[in-house]
């Protein structure tokens, strides 16, 4: 039981900054600006505040210190993603190749910058901010130990963020108009939506959301940023598509491939998995595979933005 | 407006790129040179106390020195890096890491007027100018795996990086050794051995570190550069134990119980230091271990291993030094499954 809970636990840590990225390129998406730079943008968020995090540590600890360096994080995030909507919106230049540009950009910086500070690439923490156990709910049986002990705020934050992003694009004007521009801007521009600030609002929602996945993947996962995320702003676009561009999909496809992800890795702790002799390589194949598959299936009614990734030009009928 | 951007963005390409060639003019060379293996020269263990060891010659000295990370894990990508260093100027050039086997083998008679050292590996045949070194690496994992079942452990773990010779040595010792104390106190252990592919920290091992302590394993011998880090954060929020690896690591963590060391540092010191006095001796393989100058065993000043006295680690330590334990290497058996052992479960994860 001891290591149901921990793998629990665990699929957490993978879960849910893949759930806060791929929300963040939904947003992104969903207005029509193709975001390949989630990688880029969650390394740069990343770095910000774990930079934060060292210079700070000596003063404040804990979960204050962490709601503050995930303000740093989204702040940092949002900054970066402006790079990436200038060259899109303004400039009409080609998402795909601004995208990479950011992932190519923002590790090398993290890099430069670190070994200017502090001569070599790794910035340590300290992690003050595991939860033992949360009052109340954490005495829960079977529940408890699952989500409200070893847990870290940040996974009720990607909750809470799942809560909102769904609000907001569904329930309110923004969202309407938001996802209009994503569809159909032309149309959207007739009934005097500015397009172009939609667009801006949705790229810098992603850099927002990219920076705080990035702090949120570091944290529970290790004590020092080594100006990498391990490939989860790719994994996070595999996400966004498996969940077909929408919030409540994105959440089974987060944890999905979450879940595929702990297992892969922790597999050879788990009595019953490692009596079955099945090789490693496997259990790290099966969500990629079930990506492909999925696709291949789906791809006729996939809901991607119709606009997506075609600069806005206002002549153009 | 855009136009004066332009024009400064002009301005600053014509100014950098005199800038540069104002420098060319000046060639900086460096005599003392690194090559890192793979992972980086910040990797807590086996890079970083080589550089250390060449850096602190380098300034008592007085000398010029750098270190080269080649772009990829091939041969190579190895001998361009070699090349690299040896053009800025290298007259003495480490090499840490059985993965420069093939490349260093060029590399001593593509130049024969610098200097080698390989350290972890050696090769049939040895120029005058390369001076390989060997460690008794099986000898700190024997005391490791010793101390850890005679201080209480009974369910312990390895993660080596990768299958390499000196992780191999490592983790051959750790399985003898707690098989040994083990028969010694009349008890039964179990042990965890893994190969975790990689010399740098990753998720996915804090996952497989954190899996294995919470199926019950107490402590995990971390052997592999950066995949300590990774270990430590999957020990502190277990509540577990690590063992260190290459240098003393107990400054990383409280976490750390002791370290399986050897004086890599002091090697790539003592090797330089005969370069610039004009002592070199290359052309063969150097074999450092407990008993030629003490170059391997625990650092007993910061173990914390409750149960492990001084007392039994010097009678260990005179074991070794006398060679009475017979301790398997890597060349002795394929797989650390083949090791004979009789008080220990011992199961080995691909």
């Amino acid at each position: 039981m001891e290591t149901f809970y921990y793998l629990v636990q665990q699929m957490m840590f993978f879960t849910v900054p893949l759930l806060i990225v791929a929300l963040g390129g939904m947003f992104s998406e969903r207005s029509g600006i193709v975001n390949v730079a989630l990688e880029g943008i969650m390394i740069f968020g990343a770095f910000c505040s774990v930079l934060f995090l060292n210079f700070t540590q000596d003063f404040i600890s804990g979960q204050f210190q962490l709601l503050l360096a995930l303000l740093v994080a989204a702040a940092s995030g949002a900054l970066i993603s402006l790079l990436h909507a200038y060259a899109s919106v303004n400039m009409r230049a080609n998402q795909v190749i601004s995208g990479t540009a950011i992932n190519l950009l923002a590790p090398a910086f993290a890099i430069y910058t670190a070994r200017i500070i502090f001569g070599v690439q790794q910035i340590g923490f300290v992690n003050t901010f595991r939860i033992a156990k949360v009052p109340i709910l954490g005495d829960i049986p079977f529940i408890g130990p699952m989500f409200f002990q070893k847990c870290y705020i940040t996974t009720y934050l990607g909750f809470i963020i799942l809560a909102i992003s769904y609000v907001v694009l569904y329930k309110t004007r923004f969202g309407l108009r938001l996802r209009a521009c994503g569809e159909h801007p032309q149309a959207a521009d007739s009934v005097g939506i500015n397009v172009y600030k939609m667009r801006y609002a949705g790229t810098i929602i992603s850099g927002i959301l990219g920076g705080i996945g990035g702090l949120v993947f570091i944290v529970p996962v290790t004590t020092q940023f080594n100006a990498s995320v391990a490939g989860y702003g790719f994994l996070a676009l595999a996400v966004l598509i498996f969940g077909n561009w929408k919030p409540i999909p994105i959440l089974w496809a987060a944890l999905f491939f979450g879940m595929m992800k702990t297992l892969s890795a922790a597999y050879s702790g788990i009595p019953f998995l490692l009596n079955l002799g099945i090789p490693n390589v496997v259990f790290k194949v099966i969500p990629y595979i079930a990506t492909l598959v999925v696709l291949a299936f789906t791809s006729k009614n996939s809901a991607a933005p119709r606009a997506e990734g075609v600069p806005y030009d206002k002549g153009q009928r | 407006m855009k136009k004066l951007l332009v024009l400064i963005m002009a301005l600053a390409l014509v100014l950098g790129l005199a800038a540069c060639g104002e420098k060319e003019e000046v060639v900086e060379t460096f005599e003392l040179a690194l090559i890192t293996d793979v992972g980086t020269i910040d990797d807590k263990s086996f890079n970083q106390s080589a550089w250390e060891g060449l850096e602190a010659y380098a300034k008592d000295a007085g000398l010029t020195y750098k270190y080269y990370q080649p772009t990829e894990k091939s041969d190579d990508a190895y001998l361009a890096a070699i090349a690299l260093a040896v053009e800025g100027g290298a007259k003495f050039v480490v090499c840490p890491g059985s993965l420069f086997e093939v490349s260093v083998g060029q590399a001593q008679t593509l130049y024969p007027d610098v200097k080698f050292v390989m350290l972890d590996v050696t090769l049939a045949e040895i120029q005058p100018n390369l001076l390989t070194v060997l460690f008794a690496d099986q000898e700190s994992g024997y005391a490791a795996g010793y101390a850890a079942v005679k201080g209480g452990y009974t369910k312990l773990g390895f993660m080596g990086g990768m299958a390499v010779p000196a992780v191999m040595r490592y983790g051959y010792g750790f399985v003898a050794g707690a098989d040994a104390a083990a028969k010694e106190l009349g008890i039964d252990v179990e042990m965890k051995y893994h190969y975790t592919g990689t010399f740098s920290e990753s998720p996915e091992i804090l996952t497989l570190a954190g899996a294995w302590y919470a199926d019950g394993t107490e402590v995990i011998f971390s052997c592999g550069g950066g995949i300590v880090t990774s270990i430590l954060a999957a020990a502190d929020a277990a509540e577990k134990d690590v063992i260190g690896v290459d240098t003393d690591q107990s400054g990383l963590s409280d976490r750390v119980v002791t370290s399986a060391v050897k004086h890599l540092s002091s090697t790539v010191y003592a090797a330089a230091e005969a370069y610039h006095k004009g002592a070199w001796e290359g052309g063969y393989c150097k074999q450092v271990t407990a008993a030629n100058g003490a170059g391997t065993g625990l650092p007993m000043a910061s173990t914390k291993i409750e149960g492990f006295t001084q007392e039994m680690y010097d009678a260990l330590y005179a074991e070794l030094i006398a060679g009475t334990i017979a301790i398997p290497v890597d060349t002795d058996y394929a797989s650390a499954a083949d090791i004979p052992v009789t008080n220990t479960t011992l199961t080995v994860v691909e």
